[in-house]
């Protein structure tokens, strides 16, 4: 009888300091903190006896939680390079790993340094996965604007077997047009297409929206280029572009807004995206 | 004993057992009713197998009855102001083998709060008590089952109880230890404790004991004192040896005897009973032989035990 | 006072058991390698030994736990001498706690050799001994306390066998409880109900774990080692309750 009064007693106890304890810590903070903390996979992986490959599947599931949350608090994302680091050292074969994080890495965190740091270290462990190169192809083309390194990456992704029909034409076109805003909606809708997490496909339609942008703005400023060269003033308005047989319609802005001259720069530009996308010029 | 009072107690006591993967009801005790009253010797008798340690158990609390009540000094078993006065030997017993004599008794003693120079005290008077003086500062692992049995013992008497329970005490003992025993437990009794002990050995409880009770299968089958259990029905014979017999003498012997046997000069006659002790001494005397000895048999325990575990098996038998 | 004869003699059964010194000389030995493979490592060696040497305590420290643990019980039921135990005026709880008391003694005194190892190491290679170091080890220790615990309470009513089993479960979910909590914020309905019953239900052996903050130097709040301290001595008792009702009620064949 007192013994159960007993163990009611510390039950309550318990409970209430399991939820104090809680409290007392940001969750998302305590988990990047225990991501950050992580000892390096070389020293891990032996101390879990065998066991290191669960123990990637743990970490990377912890991973995925606070990439989960709507927003993650904690911005440096070096306990995201260091925890897919430690992951792909307990298991060098984990390609899903490289792919997802090397790709949060470069869309989510902003450093395609560290991202390409894991994909190469991927490519290295898993020669057969045409993804890696793939993504790391990606990388150079659209964050680094480096299209020789992009076209190398692809062509080595278009090397290897199972890897499907639109890699060979990507690494194609690559090679012959640079960096031109067709290729990098193709590449896009391929990124599009694949993505599982609906987070990522997100960045993806939202770049895919921008490049568009960039496509039209270029085909306008072409119309607008034209029209200057023959009559020897700017347009009033997009519309004397099409009203004069410069331009066949104005194209539709993707987010929804529209495109107008600046009045004082007298330049293309969209409502909604002010600066434009250097990258993707054609030059 | 003027003033009688009731040491231990039980009335109706029952215990079934789970056995097997199913849980299947085994009934080990089926309505046990014991007195022992206090100063008593009191045996507690049986076959293999028919409760009696599963009995010792319930008075010790180490385990709990199915059905019926228990009581030990006045108190339900189990607790603790009746446990201060009681001693206990287990069945076979193990116990800490890597502490000496000494160190086990000061283990117990702790366990009923003594210390110091009143410990000390205890503990070497129950070693000299149950003559292992010599061994107090051995290890029990190098005890031999004797050895372990005494000091057992000794574990029992530590709080000086009124009341000790003995599992089988001289199993396991020669000849000579168990005499030990046995005189130990005389020596209790003197000094006004009551003592509750089974055991197969009914020489030794027969010597021992005040009353008896006779279990078999879990039910009490007797229960009394030990010489009306043996007057009940036995047919007491005589035992006669007889020397220098002559032939016609001992053919006038033939139909008293139930058994004769002839060993050289001598002749050994048992008569059925005493009034037939008469009649041959004149026989003898007319037939010029001498009497070497004239014993009467009392029955023994032994033969009533055995009579009364063939009877319940038969009776078991025929009620099948 | 009946405990702590029942402790002492625990203790004194304890460190006459081999099992112990194998396992002490191996966590020892561990502690120690880790001066000859400093010699192999380039930099941040203090934290290659604080890590070895707060991992060996940690995993030997469980393992007597767990093994001697389950055994505590067991063998005094096995060897019947707790039948002589139990028959004395010493309840069934106190019975308990004392044979909790004498192991918990064992592995204070095997903490505390390993941790004059870990520090004889850690001068001999300069490295800086903190404050932290010592929390960590406490920490650790409560652990123990914890999985003692829980070794007990299986080993009052299933054999030493299973017990080994379902502590070692306990052990590993235990560490994984938070984790299992963030799954079941994911999910709906029954799942979440269940995984966020294990995390209230099961000790979160995790808070116990303060090897990275050590390593990384992050300090620990005050307030907070309090409360997780407490939280691991009501989780014992809880355990220990818990146990003693269940060993109240037992047949002992
Ligand atoms: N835990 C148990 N589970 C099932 N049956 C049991 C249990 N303990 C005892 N028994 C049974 O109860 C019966 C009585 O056992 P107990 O040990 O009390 O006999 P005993 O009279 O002491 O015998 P012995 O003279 O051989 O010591 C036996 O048939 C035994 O098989
Ligand atoms: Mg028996």
């Amino acid at each position: 009888m007192l013994l159960g009064l007993a163990a009611a007693v510390f039950l309550a106890t318990i409970l209430s300091l399991q939820i104090e304890l809680d409290q007392r810590h940001d969750e998302q903070a305590d988990r990047i903190e225990s991501l950050r903390l992580l000892p390096r996979g070389e020293l891990l992986r032996p101390a879990l006896i065998g066991f290191h490959h669960l123990g990637a599947d743990l970490i990377w599931l912890k991973i995925v939680q606070v990439l989960g949350e709507p927003v993650v608090t904690d911005q440096d994302y070096e306990w995201l390079y260091h925890a897919l680091d430690v992951v792909t050292t307990l298991d060098p074969q984990y390609s899903y790993a490289y792919d997802v994080g090397g790709t949060i890495l470069a869309e989510l965190a902003n450093r395609v340094d560290w991202s390409n740091q894991l994909l190469e270290k991927g490519v290295k462990a898993n020669p057969a996965a045409w993804r890696l190169p793939f993504v790391l192809g990606f990388n150079y083309f659209f964050h680094l604007s480096d299209y020789v390194k992009a076209g190398e990456y692809m062509g080595q992704a278009a090397k290897i077997p199972g890897r499907p029909l639109y890699v060979d034409t990507l690494a194609a076109r690559l090679y012959v047009e640079g960096g031109s805003p067709l290729l990098a909606l193709q590449y896009l809708e391929v990124m599009i297409q694949q993505a599982e997490d609906p987070q990522l496909r997100v960045i993806y339609e939202e770049k895919y929206k921008e490049v568009v942008i960039s496509r039209d703005l270029g085909t306008m400023d072409q119309a607008l280029a034209r029209y200057k060269q023959t009559r020897g003033r700017n347009p009033q308005t997009l519309a004397d572009l099409v009203k004069e047989g410069y331009l066949a319609a104005v194209p539709e802005e993707p987010f929804g807004g529209e495109y107008r001259m600046n009045s004082e720069t007298r330049e293309i530009e969209s409502s909604t995206h002010r600066e434009r996308l250097r990258l993707h010029r054609p030059d | 004993m003027s003033t009688t009072e009731t040491i231990l107690q039980t009335e109706g006591l029952t215990k079934t057992f789970k056995v097997g993967f199913w849980g299947r009801h085994v009934t080990v005790l089926e309505g046990l009713n014991l007195n022992v009253q206090r100063g008593e010797v009191f045996g507690f008798l049986g076959p293999n197998g028919a409760g009696k340690t599963t009995t010792i158990k319930i008075l010790m609390g180490l385990i709990y009855p199915t059905g019926g009540r228990a009581t030990v000094l006045g108190r339900p078993v189990g607790d603790s102001r009746a446990k201060d006065r009681v001693g206990f030997l287990p069945e076979s017993p193990y116990f800490y083998d890597y502490l000496t004599a000494v160190e086990f008794l000061r283990f117990y003693g702790h366990l009923f709060s003594l210390r110091g120079a009143a410990l000390e005290n205890r503990v070497t008077e129950l070693l000299d008590l149950v003559g292992m003086s010599h061994a107090s500062n051995m290890q029990l692992r190098k005890f031999s089952k004797g050895m372990l049995q005494r000091v057992g013992i000794a574990q029992a008497l530590i709080n000086d109880p009124e009341l000790i329970v003995l599992d089988e005490p001289m199993s396991g003992l020669d000849p000579v230890g168990r005499k030990e025993i046995r005189d130990l437990i005389l020596r209790l009794k003197e000094r006004g404790k009551t003592i509750f002990f089974s055991s197969h050995i009914l020489h030794d409880a027969e010597l021992l004991c005040d009353r008896v009770a006779i279990i078999l299968k879990g039910r009490m089958v007797a229960c009394g004192h030990v010489s009306e259990l043996v007057g009940q029905g036995a047919t007491q014979s005589v035992e006669m040896v007889v020397e220098g017999l002559s032939s016609e003498g001992l053919e006038h012997l033939q139909p008293l005897t139930e058994k004769l046997l002839i060993k050289g000069n001598q002749v050994l006659i048992v008569l059925r009973n005493q009034q037939q002790v008469g009649n041959a001494l004149e026989i003898v005397r007319v037939a010029k032989g001498s009497v070497v000895s004239v014993t009467p048999q009392k029955g023994s325990l032994e033969e009533l035990f055995i009579r009364e575990v063939k009877g319940t098996q038969s009776s078991l038998r025929e009620g099948q | 006072m009946r405990v702590l004869s029942i402790a002492l003699n625990t203790f004194r059964e304890n460190i006459r058991e081999k099992l112990l010194y194998n396992l002490l000389i191996f966590a020892l030995l561990m502690i120690g390698s880790s001066v000859l493979l400093t010699r192999l490592t380039v930099g941040e060696w203090d934290r290659l030994i604080i890590n070895l040497g707060l991992s060996s305590m940690n995993l030997f420290g469980v393992l007597i736990a767990i093994f001697v643990g389950i055994s505590l019980v067991s063998k005094e039921i096995d060897k019947k001498t707790i039948y002589t135990i139990l028959s004395k005026p010493v309840p069934r709880y106190e019975f308990l706690l004392g044979k909790y008391l004498g192991l918990m003694l064992t592995l204070l005194v095997n903490t505390a050799v390993m941790v004059v190892g870990l520090i004889a190491v850690m001068i001999y290679l300069d490295a800086p001994v903190t404050l932290l170091l010592f929390e960590a080890v406490g920490f650790i220790f409560l652990e123990l306390v914890v999985i003692t615990a829980v070794g007990l309470l299986f080993s009052t009513f299933t054999s030493t066998t299973l017990s080994a089993i379902f502590t070692l479960a306990i052990y590993v979910v235990g560490h994984l409880s938070t984790d299992l909590k963030q799954f079941g914020a994911q999910m709906d309905g029954l799942g979440k109900a269940v995984l966020n019953t294990i995390y209230y239900i099961l000790p979160n052996l995790e808070r116990f774990n303060l090897k990275g903050q050590v390593i990384h130097k992050v300090n620990v709040v005050g307030t907070d080692v309090l409360l997780t301290t407490a939280y691991g001595l009501a989780y014992a008792g809880l355990l220990l309750a818990l146990a003693s009702i269940i060993f109240q009620r037992r047949d002992f064949q």
